[in-house]
């Protein structure tokens, strides 16, 4: 451990005594957040999402490849996540950690369990199925990068355009269709540090935390849920935290949707 | 991959995208756009987007690497597996990125004045978000941006820029297809004020004169990027002025 | 005029030594991105790391407390140390402490002496090459800000600052204000102005 997270976790942990958080926000309160769309040409959908001083570029790229022998009618979603070392001085060169893994498999669980995407869609012929490469790109670590990462994959979607496959050609063009989404998945995110629950932490909260909740939801389900480090939760609380991720989720949804 | 038509490069002294030999594409440059890193750059040039973020004097781990006498400089050059309007590849390094983060790493090897942090380490790293030809160019221009916006020490600074062959017209600044489908590529990086070459790679066929005209060519349209590498700098200590960061603008 | 130069850019045609400069051919040149006051000849580094010198006060964090004394963090990753029969005090791990560099080698190996706990406030990091800016000439611009805040404020020379007491929030953006704007002229009055006009919201 880093040993000024030390000092970082216990002036975030006097001030929450005081009821304040470093940087004036309530307990409930999301940073400034910005999402834009289509950053990159190179891919066939992209978004940058900026939530306070985190920032998080996804990228959508379609291939062609063999379906699972056990759903031979479906596509594939795969979503990767890289930590770059320019975005953190904590970050390293080499294979991804678990950090990175997990923030990938969560973004991944609330996409692909919130039936937004139609893999059944993606079927070509019996060999070939598209598939749908989701890349979450960590530039700028300041906490929180469940809620940011599922922000831009989720922008990336809904800027995304499905190419054509026409004699065994990948084809992508301006003619090509938007790619059909369902609803609109958002994640949020609550860090308890002591007695508190902090929506939104920023890296000097995280630092202080015993651990953190991640609900995903669609504006009428749940889609996914995670609890990550040492802390333990009660019913009440998740059950709070769910319905502070139903509220928060529309405020984000609106964002994403404008 | 489709397999494309060889296009015509050069058509009544203009190129594919309507410049003459010696314009640059499009270039912006952004200094100071991450929070993290100690100092950080972005370069849009033509399609390329390229993001460099420098970390240090810090110390130097694993400690096995560290001199006593002077900063150890490390650099990575990577480019995202969605960078390419082609398939999406896989992450991490290949024999290319390999090679680049070797040549660019000694670019600044030759700038940096490393015995004044002895025993720390001075990271250098560069992600190609967008490629499209030029990128290690795009990345030495955005790394000496990062270095100085993080307040590294350097004896000079440095720019670069591609030069090439097309149709036999040496031409400035190659584009992907230019590359592609030309027949020399000769990547060039020129310090500012004494014009030394501290990167320099070429692949294809040049005459002997073809390439003293090509060497000439990078050498002065490096100026035109210099001019925008110090503006960027320069507005960024304007622009930090009341606002702590410049959000990244991609 | 003030201006900013590049590495690179000549200073002074003689062998002169300043702060981020250094000198080849007997001429004067900028390592880093400075202020160059063209009247007076003098360059002043806008970026840059800390470079640990002998009588500079630090404010360091203890990252590891063993039999001899301890090691204490200094800059990012970068650790000085305090012997033990140096300091009067015991410390923990985590301690934010302010000292005094007693001596630098030529490995940038560094000891500290004159060490004392901080305890109960907050630590700001600013660039290390603004710190001249908030000190002021003569502690004119912390005794300012200190007028007006009332918190206890120490300064590092290593860009770590630590307050505590009265009104630290206000504390914290008057230093960045000075951290932003220290290339600009008429800092003093701005950072003046600031202060009364906050007072005045109050």
């Amino acid at each position: 451990m880093d040993i000024l997270d030390v000092v970082k976790k216990d002036y975030v942990t006097r001030l929450l005594a005081e009821g304040k958080r470093e940087d004036g926000r309530k307990n409930d309160e999301y940073r400034s957040i910005s999402v834009e769309k289509g950053v990159l040409q190179s891919a066939e959908g992209s978004a940058l999402a900026i939530v306070g001083k985190t920032q998080v570029l996804a990228a959508v790229k379609f291939g062609v490849g063999t379906p699972y022998p056990d759903k031979p009618t479906e596509g594939v979603l795969s979503t990767n996540s890289e930590w770059p070392p320019l975005a953190s001085p904590k970050f390293e060169t080499g294979p991804p950690r678990e950090g990175s893994i997990e923030f990938a498999r969560v973004v991944d669980r609330g996409i692909r369990s919130s039936e937004t995407l139609d893999f059944k869609s993606f079927y070509i012929n019996e060999e070939k199925v598209w598939m749908l490469y989701l890349d979450l790109y960590v530039l700028d670590h300041d906490g929180n990068l469940i809620d940011a990462g599922a922000l831009a994959g989720m922008a990336a979607l809904m800027n995304a355009k499905m190419p054509r496959y026409e004699d065994e050609k990948v084809i992508s063009d301006e003619s090509n269709r938007q790619l059909p989404l369902k609803n609109t998945v958002v994640a949020c995110t609550v860090a308890k540090v002591g007695k508190h629950f902090l929506l939104d932490p920023t890296l000097a909260e995280e630092a202080a935390m015993e651990g953190r909740v991640t609900i995903a939801t669609t504006p009428e389900h749940i889609c996914a849920g995670q609890k990550s480090g040492p802390v333990a939760v009660t019913k009440d609380e998740l059950l709070e935290i769910a319905d502070l991720s139903f509220k928060k989720g529309r405020e984000l949804r609106s964002l994403l949707e404008q | 991959m489709t397999e494309k038509e060889k296009p015509e490069l050069f058509v009544h002294g203009k190129r594919l995208d309507g410049r003459t030999v010696e314009d640059l594409r499009p270039l912006k440059i952004q200094a100071g756009v991450l929070n993290s890193a100690d100092g950080s750059a972005f370069v849009q040039w033509g399609n390329n987007k390229v993001l460099a973020g420098v970390y240090g004097p810090r110390e130097c781990i694993p400690k096995h690497d560290s001199d006593p006498y002077k900063a150890v400089l490390k650099c990575r050059y990577n480019m995202a597996p969605f960078c390419s309007s082609g398939e999406h590849s896989r992450s991490g390094p290949s024999r290319r990125s390999t090679e680049l983060s070797k040549v660019i790493r000694e670019v600044f090897e030759g700038l940096i004045l490393t015995d004044k942090y002895p025993k720390t380490m001075i990271e250098i790293y560069i992600e190609v978000l967008q490629s499209d030809g030029g990128t290690r160019c795009a990345a030495v221009t955005a790394a000496a941006v990062a270095l100085a916006d993080a307040g590294i020490p350097m004896r000079d600074m440095v720019a670069a820029v591609a030069s090439g062959k097309i149709q036999e017209h040496i031409v400035a600044d190659l584009g992907k297809d230019e590359d592609n489908y030309g027949q020399s590529d000769f990547p060039v990086a020129v310090s500012w004020r004494d014009k030394e070459i501290l990167l320099f790679q070429m692949d294809g066929l040049l005459t002997r004169q073809q390439f003293e005209h090509a060497l000439n060519l990078s050498i002065s349209t490096v100026e035109k990027v210099k001019v925008l590498q110090k503006e960027a700098l320069l507005r960024s200590f304007e622009e930090k002025n009341g606002s702590p960061r410049v959000n990244l603008n991609l | 005029m003030n201006k900013i130069i590049l590495p690179g850019e000549k200073v002074s045609d003689k062998p002169e030594q300043m702060p981020g400069t250094y000198i080849h051919d007997g001429k004067t040149y900028a390592d880093v991105i400075s202020l160059y006051d063209e009247e007076g000849k003098k360059s002043v580094p806008l970026e840059g790391m800390y470079l640990p010198r002998a009588e500079d006060y630090i404010v360091g964090v203890v990252c590891d407390v063993r039999f001899a004394g301890y090691n204490i963090n200094i800059a990012p990753s970068f650790n000085a140390f305090l012997s033990g029969r140096e300091s009067r005090d015991k410390f923990e791990l985590g301690d934010v402490v302010f000292a005094k560099i007693a001596e630098v080698d030529e490995v940038n190996s560094v000891a500290l002496t004159d060490a004392r706990r901080l305890t109960g406030g907050k630590m700001i990091e600013v660039s290390p090459v603004k710190i001249p800016r908030v000190i002021g000439k003569k502690n004119s611009m912390v005794n300012m800000i200190i007028d007006s805040t009332k918190s206890e404020v120490y300064i590092g020379r290593n860009g770590r600052i630590w307050m505590s007491g009265g009104d630290i929030e206000l504390t914290v953006r008057a230093i960045q204000k000075v951290e932003q704007e220290a290339h600009v002229s008429g800092l003093t009055d701005r950072v003046k102005k600031f202060l009364e006009d906050e007072a005045e919201s109050e």
